[in-house]
């Protein structure tokens, strides 16, 4: 354990800080998972959380995109399921053949994502992909063709919009004086048949057009690229996400360039089946549900950032059981814990630290609820029901105080457990 | 109200340095609303003595959508950032849920609001509730009549 000097010469004094701050580090909730994964703390699900006996999720997707090239792929799950790890373990898997050529993006990196439209995601993976083809390229000793240059040039003006010198209007016509110049105006004739995904709008289909021709090289080299898509899931409604499948990955539909995206959690309740029936692959991170494996694979997580250092085994179980199986709730509980044992000048966290810091968790999911809320909650407690297709319910459930499981085939909800401890009694 | 961990801002910079300020951490801190003004002066104090940093202060009502952006940049020399929500500003706080990871990027960000700004906060954000490192009713210093944690 490092220490610090005292200020008298030759002592040493212990300093807290060292033994906590590392721990902490582990353990940051918001961390980049890219750093976690490099550094080999993220612990790989080793089935399907929807059927044991299928592969992991990450192995499921990367097979799909490696044998199936433009297959369409949708991730989903609640915030803080570990939606971002699974993309990330995804990419690691890809990138054991030597020809893949794999894109991740987190949207908000690149954008706004309040102001973000259609069209952003291939503009952002067109970006990306020009300047994995320019490294290709230089490592096989050619040249970058100027077709594709200018092809990146116009995508960046499409993206980022451009600055156009244009001739100033004309007067309007004065009086009876007749207009020579009157331009015909657009009248839409609607037709007898709807369109099952509205047409591709012109802005979207020419940034299409400008991904494709950076794409060309590769894929004439029979190059395996797949785009790995994050941070739309936190658009939340499944209106604002459709729009970008119905546009960006409808254009990309017959390229032989695979997409895995990730959605929000409402579209997996949706009635309309959009997300089941638009995509090739589409699976669902539920919360990690009670019982002996689930259990075994939290203890794992904390575990491999070093709880047992700081923490005994019962202490490490009681964060497991109120994380209610929520990946980031897990981090978080197990952080809080740690502070608190800092707060008091204790080398171990004691159940006391992490009973306060259910408490602290418990509360927050209780700020803000309404007596409706509140009903809907002691109705899933006492009797086991959740009106799923309720919009108070749904927000319930996108607010993750109530957490939708999978066990033994049959889905289910629960009130996140750390909630359920604080919530109050009726009077 | 409800009753969430109350602190100074001693004991939340004290937090901070423990976890080391280019960790990202995001904390939701929920003051009287008569009091903030003198808890930003504390905060800043604290900053400035217990890290050796200047604090990156914004206040909601001025950051407006369009310097959004500017807004969320980090500043390696000012890892601290705090920004008042002094009023409900609806399309800022839906911006900030959405692009909630490029706020956390690389440092310590404080929000400070009202209890009732931070109740609907808290259920209008939920990617951004969801990554708060902790939520803390915060007090000026004199409140406590000495340092707490």
């Amino acid at each position: 354990m490092q220490t610090a000097t005292d200020p008298k010469p030759g002592a040493v004094v212990f300093d807290r800080r060292q033994v906590y701050r590392p721990f902490l580090e582990r353990l940051n909730p918001i961390g980049s998972s890219q750093g976690l994964l490099a550094n080999g703390l993220i612990v790989a699900p080793d089935h399907d959380p929807r059927n044991a006996g299928d592969p992991p999720i990450h192995v499921a997707l990367a097979n799909t995109a490696e044998l199936t090239r433009g297959s369409q792929m949708a991730l989903v799950g609640g915030i803080g399921s570990g939606k971002t790890t699974e993309l990330l373990l995804t990419q690691k898997e890809l990138n054991r053949h030597g020809d893949a050529v794999n894109i991740f993006v987190d949207m908000a990196d690149y954008t706004d994502l309040s102001e973000i439209s259609p069209g952003a995601i291939l503009a952002t993976a067109g970006i990306r992909l020009y300047s994995r083809l320019r490294s290709w390229l230089k490592k096989r000793g050619k040249e970058l063709p100027d077709a594709i240059k200018a092809a990146h040039g116009e995508l960046r003006e499409l993206a980022f919009g451009k600055t156009k010198w244009v001739e100033a209007e004309g007067l309007e016509p004065y009086g009876d004086e007749p207009d020579d110049d009157r331009q015909p105006v657009p009248v839409e004739v609607p037709g007898v048949m709807k369109l099952r995904l509205p047409a591709l709008r012109s802005q979207v289909a020419e940034i299409m057009a400008k991904l494709d021709m950076i794409a060309s090289p590769l894929l004439g080299d029979e190059a395996q690229i797949t785009f790995l898509v994050d941070g739309l899931d936190r658009l939340i409604r499944p209106e604002l996400f459709r729009e970008f499948t119905e546009q960006d990955l409808q254009a990309l539909k017959g390229t032989k360039i695979s997409v895995i995206i990730v959605a929000p959690l409402l579209l997996w309740y949706d009635k309309s089946r959009f997300l089941q029936d638009y995509f090739d692959v589409v699976k669902h991170i539920p919360a990690a549900a009670p019982g002996p494996r689930s259990s075994a694979f939290l203890r794992q997580i904390l575990q491999r950032r070093g709880a047992l250092d700081l923490m005994d085994r019962t202490e490490i179980a009681a964060i497991a059981k109120y994380s209610g199986g929520v990946l980031r709730d897990l981090l978080t509980l197990a952080r809080s814990s740690a502070e608190y044992a800092y707060r008091d000048a204790e080398d171990r966290i004691g159940r006391g630290h992490v009973n306060a810091a259910i408490k602290q968790l418990g509360n927050r999911y209780l700020v803000g609820l309404g007596n409706t809320h509140r009903r809907l909650l002691r109705r899933l407690i006492g009797h086991g029901e959740f009106p799923i297709e309720n919009s108070t319910a749904r927000e319930l459930l996108v607010n993750r105080q109530v957490l939708e499981y999978f066990k033994g085939g049959v889905d289910y909800f629960a009130v996140h457990p750390a909630l359920a401890k604080m919530l109050p009694k009726p009077a | 109200m409800t009753d969430f961990s109350a602190t100074i801002a001693f004991g939340l910079v004290r937090r901070l340095a423990a976890a080391g300020t280019d960790t990202p951490s995001l904390y939701l801190l929920i003051s009287d609303a008569g009091a903030i003004r003198a808890v930003e002066a504390d905060i800043a104090a604290e900053v400035q003595v217990q890290l050796g940093l200047g604090l990156r202060s914004l206040v909601a009502a001025e950051m407006g959508l369009d310097r959004l952006e500017e807004a969320l940049k980090r500043n390696p020399d000012r890892p601290v950032t705090l920004i008042t929500l002094d009023r409900w500003l609806p399309k800022l706080v839906t911006a900030l849920d959405r692009n909630v990871v490029s706020l956390t990027r690389g440092g310590a960000v404080l929000l400070l609001a009202n209890q009732a700004v931070a109740e609907r906060l808290l259920w209008a954000a939920p990617n951004l509730r969801n990554r708060l490192s902790d939520v803390l009713a915060i007090r000026p210093d004199e409140a406590f009549g000495g340092p707490m944690a």
